[in-house]
């Protein structure tokens, strides 16, 4: 299954940047769409997933994985086969956003909110291309180390079992964070009925405390 | 190993044990010791089917990882070249101690230091070496500079041979954006004892990568390919072992000579290898090993992702170096090494294909600023850089910390100076310059010069360095003092080009020293220059002339086919002379000065040029500081108001205030100039504190600092709780800056507050990021909360003034 990066919605490129309902001028215009351009063009998106059997204890069949967390847990309470995903915009991003946070400040910012988006895009095509896959069954939200309860120390475990290094070049920091930055990793049910669409519940988030988003009235699962 | 001989290695060995009964996602190397007997026996299924090198099960081993599961790397060492050892008990074949990648990424893109990668690589190569492997194989590695580090690591802790295979991708880079004929250029440079891929790809997709690798090395190549591509549903790989021996069979006929398989390969698939080659080696023609040493070689010098080969012209750009530039004197003197760095992208704007990085000043611990500012070009510009140093420690650390291939500038023909620097040089497989001088000086005959380039090379060539890797610098002398010398330099280059058949450098502007309207004696003498041989012109490249010239020689010359690039070039009716135009990001479109604007105009319609012009207007009769401070800085304070109201927001803000910077560059020059006084406001230090890589947002507060007026200190990301410290002391700081992203990571935040404290520095602390709130920042009593970078400004005037 190709990754499939397919446009950079310009609403979604404003949320990241934060931009708060003032008049856009013509040349911040022309910047957008000069960054959300060469983001489309700069950047190899690349994914990996795997299949799994869901064993009656949560473990995933075949590894050790059995991750913690009640909000995982009720995600998954009709599944009995689950994926594990990962999605990264590649190095190729990461080298673009820092090479021009030394040249052009301004682009960059502008640069970084286009990609987070097209992260975004990538893994949405994903989750479309699977679902399709895995007809009739249904798939469920996808749902990524450090959402609610789901702890994102399990991000190390998740990545090993995907071998994310060799198949699609992601890495871990020493204190798990993912390189490159713009990537996902998630966990995905696979359901014989079908799905309810969760909007992430803020009560339940682990950084709904200190969530930027909700300081301006917002929340990530707004559209 | 004879050259008819192919060498059967291994296949997979993690979806062995698998299969075997090891969890996917656990590490399989701790079988070495709990296991032992599973891992035997999938080594004595290859040895069965015919392997003879057996790679260790240490692919994974190193401290940060062995720290996990509470063994140390020796341990672990040992006990994988145990299991291998004894499969191969009484039988032919060598045991290969197997490194892989650390599993974190260097600095620039990560946060490993290169010394620290080496540093792990050096653990693991001798604990295998003490073990007793035969060889050692360092593999699957996607960055060539993390590879450097194990190479490094390998040949100097041991003396066994090193082979070093990469993964890449179908496009033909690794997913750090390495290329071929970089990953062939600097392997065979380091003196691998044979290179190749690994992982990646199937068989038949990495063979048009083994074509390319073949043009770029005359060592042994190695495939070891997976079975095909994987399923994702299944994790199962495509082909079968027939069809995985027959597709590697044509990488055989381009030079290949150590194989075996990678992930999803079986026994079954070294078995049907073996038959296959079996079949292969009766047959002369096919096995015929001209592609070794047949092939005339390519030479060039390269960074990870640029090669610049050597034969067309290449152009050395000149302008890193303090020599007679005040400017660039008080940048190193002040560690500004940003600044040095923009004259690194300037010049790969203008056209440059290799920078020349000279940081030799009286006063200036050169080795060590030539490795900060070899490793700070590396982490922004992607040119390959030549070293330019008399000194052997800095020519080293500036070698040691390449990414890639370099040129060394210079030696010359005294003996001395030789035996000092072609070692160096043929260790980190550099080429080298040779200037035609010695210790009686610069002799007057072309035929005196090229009787020293015959010594250089003789040199070189003894030392091991390759023929192609020796550049001769005929040497410019100023036409205006000695005129006939012009004509003795441009016979020399001719000689040495034709005759030795070796490429020229020549250092072309001093030709025009000390005669009037010098560009175009420099022009003239480039062109003649070139006509005679020289292919590697070392010029300031942001002197449109002289690149125009180079340009139209490319044509004349037939380098450049149907004239495209020199068309690119002047398309839209440029006379050209006025430069490269400014990298495609930088501009503002349809946006040009209008008449009459005032430098706050300027600022806040972020034009660099306008405000640069606008505040050279206004210091015509007004001192320094107060162009600062009547102008500069009320007008990015406007700047800021309008983005407080959400008039403007931040792409806007940053804009603005990188406009504001021209103009206080234009004031820093000046005062440069005058005689070192610094026009800053006060110094403060920015860091993202340790375990954060998210640094964007603290990037964003620096540029808005720097361009109010204030020194940063830009300690990075990822930075440990005691360099801030350290820091903070040894600046004597009144204002520290830390930034966290992560949940996770604002408790580091927290305990490094606690350290600056502890220290009894009474700096004041702003701390900010996406996760924090004012409330936090008082918790872990930081002195400021700073929502955005135009507050980190107010705090800044708040404290510093």
């Amino acid at each position: 299954m190709e990754a499939r990066l397919t446009g950079i919605p310009r609403e979604e490129t404003l949320r990241y940047l934060g931009y708060a309902g003032s008049e856009i001028p013509p040349e911040l215009e022309a910047d957008l769409t000069r960054c959300e351009a060469e983001v489309l063009g700069t950047v190899r998106p690349r994914v990996t997933w795997r299949l799994f059997d869901l064993l009656p204890d949560g473990t995933f069949s075949g590894t050790g994985f059995r991750p913690e967390g009640r909000d995982l847990a009720e995600l998954l309470k009709d599944c009995r086969k689950a994926l594990l995903m990962a999605a990264t915009l590649g190095m190729e991003c990461e080298t673009l956003l820092r090479h021009r946070q030394q040249r052009n400040m301004s682009d960059a910012v502008i640069l970084d909110a286009a990609a987070s988006a097209a992260i975004e895009n990538v893994c949405d095509n994903l989750c479309r291309d699977l679902a399709e896959r895995f007809r009739p069954l249904y798939l469920t939200d996808r749902f990524s180390p450090g959402y609610g309860d789901l702890p994102l120390s399990c991000q190390r475990e998740l990545c090993g079992i995907l071998d994310v290094t060799r198949q699609i070049g992601l890495s871990l920091t020493e204190s798990g964070l993912m390189l490159p930055q713009k990537s996902v990793t998630a966990v995905l049910g696979l359901s014989e009925r079908p799905q309810p669409h969760r909007s992430r519940n803020c009560e339940d988030c682990g950084i709904s405390g200190t969530c930027s988003f909700r300081k301006e009235g917002k929340h990530c699962g707004q559209t | 190993m004879g050259k008819h001989e192919f060498i059967l290695l291994d296949g997979g060995m993690g979806t062995q044990l698998q299969a075997a009964g090891l969890p996917m996602g656990a590490m399989p190397e701790l079988w070495n010791l709990t296991e032992a007997e599973k891992v035997t026996a999938v080594h004595r299924r290859y040895v069965e089917a015919g392997s003879r090198v057996l790679y260790t099960n240490t692919f994974g081993v190193n401290r940060l990882k062995a720290a996990r599961c509470g063994r140390t790397v020796r341990e672990l060492v040992e006990g994988g070249v145990r299991c291998a050892r004894a499969a191969a008990q009484g039988e032919a074949v060598r045991v290969a101690l197997d490194i892989g990648p650390l599993g974190q990424m260097l600095e620039p893109l990560g946060t490993l230091k290169f010394e620290e990668a080496y540093d792990l690589f050096r653990e693991i190569v001798i604990a295998g070496r003490d073990a007793g492997a035969d060889l050692i194989v360092i593999e699957t590695m996607a960055d060539l500079y993390e590879m450097k580090a194990a190479v490094l690591a390998a040949k100097e802790n041991s003396t066994l041979p090193v082979w070093a295979t990469m993964t890449f991708e179908a496009g033909g880079r690794s997913y750090v954006g390495t290329t071929v004929p970089a990953m062939g250029l600097t392997l065979t440079g380091l003196g691998v004892d044979a290179l190749g891929f690994n992982c990646s790809l199937g068989p038949k997709e990495l063979l048009p990568l083994i074509r390319e690798l073949r043009r770029w090395t005359d060592r042994p190549l190695i495939l070891k390919p997976n079975a095909g591509l994987p399923d994702p549903a299944t994790g199962a790989y495509g082909i079968g072992p027939e069809e995985f021996a027959a597709s590697i069979l044509p990488a055989l006929r381009e030079g290949v000579s150590i194989i075996g398989g990678c992930c999803g390969t079986t026994p079954d698939f070294i078995r049907a290898l073996r038959a296959a080659l079996e079949a292969e080696a009766g047959d002369p023609v096919q096995t015929e090993p001209a592609a070794v040493s047949g092939h005339p070689k390519p030479s060039g010098v390269c960074s990870p992702s640029r090669v610049a080969d050597f034969g067309p012209v290449r152009v050395i750009g000149e302008r890193i170096n303090p020599t007679g530039k005040k400017r660039f004197q008080q940048a190193l003197r002040d560690g500004d090494i940003d600044y040095i760095v923009e004259r690194g992208l300037e010049q790969q704007d203008a056209g440059a294909d290799i920078l020349d990085v000279n940081v030799g000043l009286p006063g200036i611990d050169e080795p060590r600023m030539m490795e900060r500012v070899v490793r700070a070009l590396q982490a922004v510009v992607d040119l390959p850089l030549q070293i330019d140093s008399s000194n052997p420690a800095a020519i080293e650390a500036g070698l040691r910390a390449v990414n890639g291939k370099a040129i060394v500038n210079s030696v010359n023909g005294r003996p001395e100076v030789l035996e000092a620097i072609l070692p160096i040089c043929k260790k980190y497989g550099a080429a080298v310059v040779g200037l035609c001088l010695d210790e009686k000086g610069i002799p007057q005959t072309a035929r005196e010069r090229i009787a020293i380039a015959e010594r250089i090379l003789d040199a070189a060539l003894k030392t091991g360095i390759p023929r192609e890797d020796v550049l001769i610098d005929c040497l410019t002398l100023t036409v205006s003092a000695q005129q006939e010398q012009a004509a003795e330099t441009l016979k020399a280059v001719a000689h040495v080009r034709k005759t030795l058949g070796l490429h020229t450098v020549l250092g072309v502007s001093n030709i025009s020293f000390g005669l009037p309207a010098r560009e175009n004696i420099t022009v003239s003498f480039l062109t003649q220059a070139l006509h005679a041989g020289l292919d590697l012109p070392i010029i300031n490249p942001n002197q449109g002339a002289v690149m125009d010239a180079v340009a139209s020689f490319r044509v004349i010359s037939g380098e450049d086919r149907d004239s495209e690039a020199y068309i690119r070039r002047f398309a839209g009716g440029e006379t050209g002379s006025g430069g490269p135009s400014a990298s495609p990001a930088a501009g503002v479109p349809g946006q040009k000065p209008a008449g009459e604007m005032s430098l706050a105009e300027a600022i806040l319609k972020g034009l660099k040029a306008e405000t640069a012009a606008r505040t050279r207007q206004a210091l015509e009769g007004r001192e320094e500081l107060e162009v600062v401070n009547e102008l500069l800085i009320p007008a990015l304070d406007q700047v800021g108001d309008l983005y407080e109201k959400q008039i403007i927001f931040l792409p806007q803000l940053i804009k603005a205030a990188n406009a504001a910077s021209a103009g206080f560059e234009v004031i820093r020059a000046r005062l440069a100039k005058a005689g070192g006084q610094s026009a800053s406001k006060g110094k403060i230090i920015l860091a993202t504190v340790f375990g954060d890589i998210h640094d964007i947002g603290k990037n964003i507060v620096k540029v808005v600092l720097e361009n109010y007026g204030y020194t940063v200190i830009d300690l990075g990301r990822d930075v440990p709780a005691e360099d801030v410290v350290e820091a903070v002391v040894r600046e004597n700081a009144r204002l520290v800056g830390l930034s966290a992203l992560m949940t996770t990571t604002v408790g580091s935040m927290a305990d490094t507050i606690a350290a600056i404290r502890r220290s009894g520095h009474d700096c004041k602390i702003m701390v900010g990021g996406a996760v924090l709130t004012p409330e936090y920042a008082q918790s872990i009593g930081a002195d400021y909360y700073a929502k955005d970078a135009k507050q980190s400004a107010d705090i800044a005037r708040a404290v510093l003034g």
